[in-house]
Parts: C-alpha cells; sequence; structure tokens
C-alpha cells in the first residue's frame, strides 16, 4: 500500500515539475557553494606552499649569508643571522600551519576568520597568535555561501516548500475525504507522502554535494575521509529528517495552506535565523570578552616597567635558571643586551599573563555556555558538526593552537638556551632549527561529537514525528 | 476615506492575536538589540578614550632618549566608537581595534574582535538592531500584507467593497497606510528609545547626537520598508490566491535577505581577488629593501649639503645628517606603503561596489551598504581612520626627526631629548567625516534603493488598478 501511495504521490509531484524546480534550484546552489568552498580551501593550500616556500628561500639566504660571514667574504650585519636572538626573533622564524581537510570545501566554518598558519619566533605567544588572513571585512560580516549555508539555511526552507500543504491542498481541494474512504489509514497516506519528498530531496542534496566535491577534484584517499563523508552524509539526512518531523507536527494541526506555510516559515525563522544570533549576543553580553585595548595597554606599562629594570631581572633571570649560569661567564653576560631582552620578555609575559589568562577564561565559558544551550537549535547542532567533520570548526582550531604554544615554547627555550650560552649559527645549525609538523586530533573524537550531533538531530526529528503521527489520528478530514 | 480604509485594517490586526504575538517578539528583540549595541558602545568607547589617555601619558613620561628612540617607541591608536554602532555594528567585529604607531613601518591592525570571540556560533551573526529591522520587520510586514487583496477576493468581500464605488487606488493606499500604522506601533517606540538613549547618553555633550546621519538612517530604513509594503500590496493584488502571494513573497524574502548578500559577496570576492598576507608582506618587504633609489637620493642631498656649506664630512655639518637620512627613509616607505596597502583597499573597495550592484536583485544589499556607512562601521570608514592614524605616525616622526636634525652631534656622542619634544607632538585626534562623505560612498546603493521605491510604487499602483473581485 505505502509502495503504491509513494508510487502516485510521485507521479503528481512530477505532474507539477516538482522535482525538477527542486533539481535546479539545488544543482544551482550546492553548484556555486561547492565551487566557493574549493575557491577558498585551494586558496588556503596554495598559501600555505607560498609560505613554505618564503620560509625554505629565506633560510637558503640566510644560510648563504652565514657562510659569507664566517669565511669573511661579508661583513656581518646589523642583524647578524649567527646570533640566537636575531635568528630565533626575525630572522628565521617558521611557519606553523594547518592545512585544510580534503572536505573543508564542504564547510568553510570558522576557516575565514581564525588564522590557519602562524608565523612562529621568540616574540610574545601574543604577537606570534594574532595574524590576521587579508579579506575585506564585509566579505567576513557578509558570509560565505558555502554548502553548509545551503544545508542549514536553504534545505529546510525546501523542505517546507515542498511539503507545507501536504494535506491541507488536498483539504481545500476537497479530495481528501474522497481518498480517505478508500481503506487507507490517514498515517500510512502522509508517511508515503513524506518518503517520497524526504527521498527526493535528501538524495539530491547529498548526490549533488558528491558530484560537486568529484568534480572539483577533492582527494579522499587520505585517511578517515570517506569515514567523515558518510558521517557528514549521516547529519545532513538527520537534518533533513528534523524538519520533515517538524512538517508532519504542524500538518497535524490540520490548518490551511496558508497557516501552515506562516507557522513554518516562523519555526524556521526562530530556529535558524532568531535564536542562534541571539543566543551568540546574549552570551557576549554575559560573559563579555575583555577588549584587546586593555591587554594593550597593560603589555605597554609592563614593557616599560620591565625595560626599567633590565639589569635587575638579568639578576634574576640567572637566579631562576641557575643552569645556565654554570660554566658561563656571568661579568661578560651581563653586558649582553641579547641576554637582558629575554630577561624582558619573560617579565613583561608574566606580568601579562593575568590579562591574557581573562581572554581564555571567557572564551571558555562562553563556549561553555554555547553548549548548554545549542541543544535549542538544530541549525546550531547541524552546523557544528558539518564544521567538525569538515575540519573548519573550533575545536580542530584549539587544537592546533595548543599543538602551535606548544611549538612555540619549544622554540624560545631553544633560543633562550643559545642566547644564555652565547651560542653563534653555523649555517648547518640552520638546519636543526625545528620545523612544525600538524597532526590532527583523533578521527574517533570528531566521530564521536558529530555522530553524537547526529542522534540528538534524528532522536528530535523522530519523537516530532511521532507525535504529528499520533495527532494525525484526530486530523479533521472536513470542515 | 483613505483614513477609514486605513482604521478598518488597523483595527482589524489589533485584534488578531498573531500580529500581538509577531509585533510583541520583534519588539522585544529591537529593543533588547538596542540595549545589547548600546551597551557595547558606551563599554568599548570608555574602554578606547581611557586608553588613548594613557597612551598619551605614556609618549610624555619617555624618560630623556634619543628622538628615533622616541619614534621606536611610538604610540598606539584606537579606533573610536561611533554612536550609530549601537543600530549597526557593521564590520567592527572583523577589522582589528588598535594600530601601532612608530617608526619605519605602516603597521596593519591588530586584533579583530571576531577572533577573539570565536564560539562555534559565531558566524550565525549577532542580533543586532539592524538585523532586525533588514531581515525581521520585511517578514512581518509580508505577514501583515498578504491577503491584503487575495484574501479578501477568497472571502469574497472584495466584490462588496469595489461595490461601494470606490477607487482601487484609495483602497490600496488605505491598506498600506493601515500596515504602516501598525507597524509604526512597534517602529516609533523603538526609534525614539533608541535616539533618546543617545541622546542622553552622550558624553560629548547632551543631545550630541549626529542628526543628519540618524535623520538619513531613518530614511533609508523607511523607504526598505516602504519597497516591502509595495511588493506585497502588488503581488496580493495580482496572486491568484493569498497561498500563492505567501508563497512568493517569502520566496523573495528569502533570496533578498539570505541567498543574495552571501552570493553578491562571493562573487565579488571572485571579480576582485586579494592577494593573501604572505604575498602581501614579501611584495611589500622586497619593495622597502630595494634601497638603490633611496641611496642616490641621499647620496645627492650629501653632496649638495657638502657644498652649501663648504665642508667634507659630515661631522663638519652644522645640521645633524642623521636626521634627513632618517626622513628620506621614511619618505620612501610612504610611497610603497600607500601603493601596497592602497591596492589591497582598492580591491575592497572594488568588491564593495560589485556588492552594491548586487541590489539590482535584491534592496537589502543597497540597504546593507547604506545602513553600515551611515553607522560610520562600514570599511570606508576604517579606511579613513587608517589614514588619519598614519597621518599622525607621520607627525610623530617628523617632530623627531627634525629634532635629530637640529642637533648635530661629534664622532661618539648621543643627543638626547627630553619631555620638552615629546610635549611638541599633538596629541591625537580624530574626527569621523560627515554624512554627505559616508553617502558619497554608497552613490550606488542610493539610486538603486530609489529605483526600486519608485518600481515598487509602481508596481502596487498599477496592480491596485487591476484589481478585479
Amino acid at each position: 500500500m505505502l509502495r503504491r501511495i509513494a508510487r502516485h504521490e510521485w507521479r503528481m509531484l512530477f505532474a507539477e515539475h516538482a522535482p525538477w524546480v527542486v533539481a535546479a534550484l539545488l544543482a544551482a546552489s550546492t553548484g556555486y557553494a561547492v565551487l566557493n568552498g574549493l575557491n577558498w580551501t585551494s586558496f588556503q593550500v596554495a598559501t600555505i606552499e607560498k609560505a613554505l616556500d618564503e620560509e625554505a628561500e629565506r633560510y637558503i639566504g640566510l644560510k648563504q649569508q652565514v657562510t659569507a660571514i664566517e669565511s669573511g667574504q661579508m661583513r656581518a650585519p646589523f642583524a647578524d643571522p649567527r646570533m640566537p636572538d636575531m635568528a630565533g626573533g626575525r630572522l628565521a622564524p617558521r611557519y606553523a600551519a594547518m592545512p585544510p581537510l580534503p572536505l573543508a570545501a564542504l564547510s568553510i566554518g570558522q576557516s575565514d576568520v581564525l588564522p590557519y598558519y602562524f608565523k612562529v619566533s621568540t616574540a610574545s605567544r601574543e604577537s606570534v597568535l594574532t595574524t590576521n588572513e587579508i579579506e575585506n571585512p564585509h566579505r567576513l560580516l557578509h558570509g560565505r555561501f558555502d554548502l553548509s549555508f545551503v544545508i542549514i539555511y536553504l534545505f529546510p526552507l525546501l523542505i517546507i516548500g515542498l511539503s507545507y500543504n501536504l494535506l491541507s491542498l488536498e483539504k481545500e481541494q476537497g479530495t481528501l475525504a474522497l481518498l480517505l474512504s478508500q481503506p487507507v489509514p490517514l498515517s500510512t497516506y502522509v508517511a508515503g507522502k513524506i518518503g517520497v519528498r524526504a527521498a527526493l530531496v535528501v538524495l539530491l542534496v547529498v548526490m549533488f554535494s558528491i558530484t560537486g566535491i568529484a568534480v572539483g577534484g577533492v582527494d579522499v584517499t587520505p585517511g578517515g575521509t570517506l569515514l567523515r563523508l558518510a558521517v557528514w552524509t549521516g547529519v545532513v539526512a538527520a537534518y533533513g529528517g528534523f524538519w520533515f518531523g517538524v512538517v508532519l507536527l504542524a500538518t497535524s494541526f490540520g490548518r490551511s495552506s496558508a497557516t501552515n506555510a506562516l507557522s513554518l516559515a516562523t519555526v524556521w525563522l526562530l530556529l535558524v535565523v532568531v535564536l542562534p544570533s541571539t543566543l551568540n549576543t546574549a552570551v557576549a553580553a554575559l560573559y563579555p570578552v575583555p577588549s584587546r585595548v586593555d591587554m594593550i595597554a597593560a603589555v605597554r606599562v609592563a614593557s616599560d616597567q620591565a625595560s626599567a629594570k633590565g639589569n635587575t631581572l638579568l639578576a634574576k633571570y640567572y637566579g631562576d635558571h641557575p643552569e645556565f649560569v654554570a660554566g658561563s661567564d656571568i661579568e661578560k653576560a651581563i653586558n649582553d643586551v641579547a641576554i637582558t631582552r629575554l630577561a624582558i620578555d619573560d617579565e613583561i609575559e608574566e606580568r601579562v599573563r593575568p590579562v591574557v589568562d581573562r581572554y581564555d577564561t571567557q572564551l571558555a565559558r562562553q563556549q561553555g555556555l554555547v553548549d548548554r544551550f545549542r541543544l535549542l537549535s538544530p541549525a546550531i547542532v547541524a552546523q557544528d558538526a558539518l564544521n567538525d567533520l569538515a575540519g573548519t570548526g573550533s575545536a580542530r582550531f584549539a587544537h592546533f593552537v595548543r599543538r602551535v604554544e606548544a611549538f612555540h615554547r619549544d622554540w624560545r627555550a631553544r633560543f633562550a638556551s643559545m642566547i644564555v650560552q652565547k651560542q653563534r649559527l653555523s649555517a648547518a645549525m640552520y638546519d636543526d632549527i625545528p620545523h612544525f609538523t600538524y597532526q590532527d586530533e583523533p578521527l574517533g573524537a570528531v566521530v564521536v561529537r558529530a555522530g553524537v550531533a547526529l542522534l540528538l538531530l534524528l532522536g528530535a526529528g523522530l519523537v516530532l514525528g511521532a507525535i504529528g503521527i499520533n495527532r494525525l489520528r484526530r486530523y479533521p478530514i472536513a470542515g | 476615506m483613505i483614513a477609514r480604509i486605513a482604521r478598518k485594517e488597523m483595527v482589524e490586526m489589533f485584534r488578531d492575536g498573531r500580529f500581538h504575538l509577531a509585533a510583541g517578539i520583534i519588539g522585544v528583540l529591537l529593543l533588547a538589540s538596542l540595549a545589547a549595541g548600546w551597551k557595547q558602545y558606551a563599554d568599548l568607547k570608555t574602554q578606547h578614550e581611557t586608553a588613548q589617555r594613557a597612551e598619551r601619558a605614556n609618549w610624555l613620561g619617555q624618560k630623556p632618549k634619543n628622538p628615533h628612540q622616541g619614534a621606536h617607541y611610538g604610540v598606539y591608536a584606537f579606533k573610536p566608537k561611533s554612536q550609530l554602532s549601537m543600530v549597526d555594528t557593521g564590520v567592527d567585529p572583523y577589522v582589528g581595534v588598535a594600530v601601532y604607531l612608530e617608526a619605519h613601518k605602516q603597521n596593519e591592525f591588530k586584533f579583530r574582535p571576531a577572533q577573539d570571540a570565536s564560539t562555534s556560533i559565531q558566524r550565525f551573526g549577532e542580533l543586532t538592531a539592524a538585523t532586525v529591522l533588514q531581515l525581521l520587520i520585511p517578514l512581518l510586514i509580508v505577514l501583515l500584507t498578504f491577503s491584503a487583496f487575495a484574501g479578501e477576493r477568497e472571502q469574497g468581500t472584495m466584490r462588496q467593497v469595489l461595490s461601494l464605488g470606490i477607487g482601487r487606488g484609495r483602497l490600496a493606499a488605505g491598506k498600506a497606510l493601515g500596515v504602516a500604522g501598525a507597524l509604526a506601533v512597534v517602529l516609533v517606540p523603538a526609534t525614539l528609545v533608541g535616539v533618546g538613549t543617545l541622546a542622553f547618553t552622550s558624553t560629548t555633550g547632551l543631545l550630541a547626537v549626529d542628526v543628519s546621519r540618524t535623520l538619513l538612517m531613518v530614511g533609508t530604513y523607511g523607504a526598505y520598508f516602504a519597497i516591502f509594503l509595495a511588493l506585497s500590496l502588488a503581488i496580493s493584488a495580482l496572486a491568484r490566491s493569498s497561498r500563492f502571494a505567501l508563497v512568493a513573497l517569502l520566496a523573495f524574502w528569502i533570496v533578498n535577505g539570505l541567498v543574495a548578500t552571501r552570493a553578491f559577496s562571493d562573487l565579488a570576492g571572485y571579480l576582485h581577488p586579494t592577494p593573501s598576507e604572505v604575498e602581501f608582506d614579501k611584495a611589500l618587504q622586497a619593495d622597502l629593501a630595494n634601497s638603490t633609489a633611496l641611496n642616490a637620493r641621499l647620496e645627492q642631498i650629501k653632496q649638495g649639503l657638502f657644498q652649501k656649506y663648504g665642508v667634507q664630512k659630515l661631522d663638519a655639518l652644522p645640521v645633524n645628517f642623521r636626521g634627513i637620512s632618517l626622513q628620506e627613509a621614511e619618505d620612501h616607505g610612504y610611497t610603497i606603503f600607500e601603493k601596497h596597502y592602497g591596492d589591497v583597499f582598492d580591491s575592497f573597495d572594488g568588491q564593495n561596489a560589485v556588492y552594491q550592484w548586487g541590489s539590482l536583485a535584491a534592496p537589502l544589499l543597497a540597504v546593507r551598504s547604506l545602513s553600515m556607512g551611515l553607522a560610520g562601521t562600514d570599511f570606508a570608514h576604517h579606511r579613513h581612520f587608517t589614514t588619519a592614524a598614519e597621518d599622525y605616525r607621520r607627525t610623530i616622526i617628523r617632530y623627531m626627526n627634525q629634532d635629530i636634525l637640529v642637533h648635530p652631534v661629534k664622532d661618539g656622542e648621543e643627543y638626547l631629548a627630553g619631555s620638552d619634544l615629546w610635549q611638541k607632538v599633538p596629541p591625537f585626534e580624530y574626527e569621523a567625516p560627515s554624512a554627505s562623505w559616508a553617502l558619497g560612498h554608497y552613490i550606488t546603493s542610493t539610486v538603486l534603493l530609489s529605483g526600486w521605491l519608485a518600481a515598487t510604487l509602481l508596481a502596487a499602483f498599477v496592480a491596485a488598478n487591476r484589481i478585479e473581485a
């Protein structure tokens, strides 16, 4: 019976050309979205490549300079590449990059606002971690037309557009009573109608997306990519399922087509647009991240004070690091500007830490609040999962930053010890300066997070759908 | 007669529970977003002013040092918040809040607030008053208007109304006025509260509100609402059924409010690509490092001075040559920075121009551009501030180099300047450009928005006159 209803419904939809319209709309929007995503990821890949090229070129130049100075062909410049403070600071910083995942084109997420590479030097943590990509701020404000935008915002609208008059139209045309005089339960009939529509839009969305990335030449061979893609498909289907659940519930009230369209549009507006942005604003108002203006002022004051007592600091530095005192000539070291600088930097960092920590605490509080309230909106749950799977969300970024911080700490320690021991870099030592290698967080963690989101969406959809089906028993078939 | 129709429409709406709910929600959201915007504005304004004063104190409190060291110590310039940013925060979260002004280089703005508050919902955007005005109010208009004619036709009341002999144009005008009146119930109090808050909390004097910007903003949103109202009436008059009118208008609302803004923003990116930071910096450094022309010019000046004063050695000059060489190096840098930053900024402007032309398809794009521009939170204002900060950087450096120039030193000596010199540099004062300057950047938007208004009014007029029962 269900099959017969579905076949009939399918013919009806075709008679209205609905599948063609849906397919055309989806093809155009997913096509443009995937194109934008691919364009952005290839820009990122190219930029990282250029950065590494620039670094390699710079290193070759520095090594040549060192050799030339050592052999006496060149006079040592002010920025002497043999000096560890110069090398570790402004001359030989290395890039620490987080390459986009193969599926990044599916969701640009936060990757346009958050940095994807840092230039690591002995500079303070704050100045290393504040690189900005050049981007028109207007474009950052408007956001990108990417696939997750199509899925989160437009996909539900398509579902609503296809099914807001699921039963109401039949009722308005007077065919419903006629139809139900046949031995068919209303719920079976509705299930058939919804099933056909769900199959149509979900299959089309998934099909077009995968065709898009296949045509765009995304490489799915790296480990875990197919699994991510599979979960991604599941989340998209579950998000669609949620909206069909909403439609079913709205249908069960037996109102007119216009009322259904209105109430469904309102629910969509609240869940997808109003709730997330209100939550965003509320979070920012409840736990405001202090303005960076405060931090700048704190650094400024700390720098002035630290510089003023440079020599005292130097003594303190040796007190804190007795390992450097043994075997080195303290008297000579005291005159060493580089060591004073090192001590000053440490002092500044220590003084500024409480201010800096406030940012992290507030951000953690904000995210905590978001995590608690995100369940209110399926759009937030789905967007988070899609970003997570594409590797463009906050979790992967936080992971990246933690790794860069560790790399930066090692880098500073390494050059600090070279400075204190008054080493000079040879060309060979340049090759030993460590590279940053990015290692992704374990795939399992990502899949579990996305899987939970999938189940939540599916569960919510099923609950709404079940309530809807149950209510259908009292559906006012006539009048 | 028009007034009577309008009153009937309004009474009908006011009796409708759905109107109470929708208008109530939107009214609350509008007031809440204004409150959040005002709090943010007030907090940041105080912070920036305090910080700018502290920076001035730091500058003046410098110990005696060589003027060039003073130039290296530099000053931070903090971007002030504009008053109307409480309505539309615009690009403020996406541009840095401060720039460091120091010798030798024009720095980029650092610390984009959006990066600091990068929770996972950050890309859903903020609920500002502008969002409510740009997205929710038009939706309310659609909901109030879609059945204006189509609904009467379905209920069969249209025939009766027309049989009374009332002109179709008057009927339409009355209905439009009715919806406008209902909207006014939400909008007028919110506007008054907003303007009132600004006026009474202004620290630069009671009622010191930028009147022309505020009025232009009210006008822009007024035109936008009128466009939606006229379009909804036109569609309602032409539609076969109220269901069709509703679906068509919702589709327009979606394309206008959601699709077009992102689609055109991305299109603009294709048409005017920007370089990556890595490329930008590499090209900039390469140009800065190329000092052949600079060295030739310095040599020329040196020889000229030797000839003028009849000496052979720099030490023998009555001026300090270092003051000249430092200033010449700065001048060399100015043109390079202007070119590189100028190119990037021009491509942003190019992108924003494409976006404005997108309002051919969706009036919201014109409204968004104008709203940000008038609020002083668009890129044009950011660029204006960037230029002012850079001018101030040049002023500081010129004072420092001038002082070095007039203090010749012998070999090995170091000249130290004191607080007299620091005092000489005037404090940084920034004056935001006028409303007409802001509007000048959005001629395209203004023209296209006016075009939409004229076209939709005409459509409503034509459609209303062809109404059939």
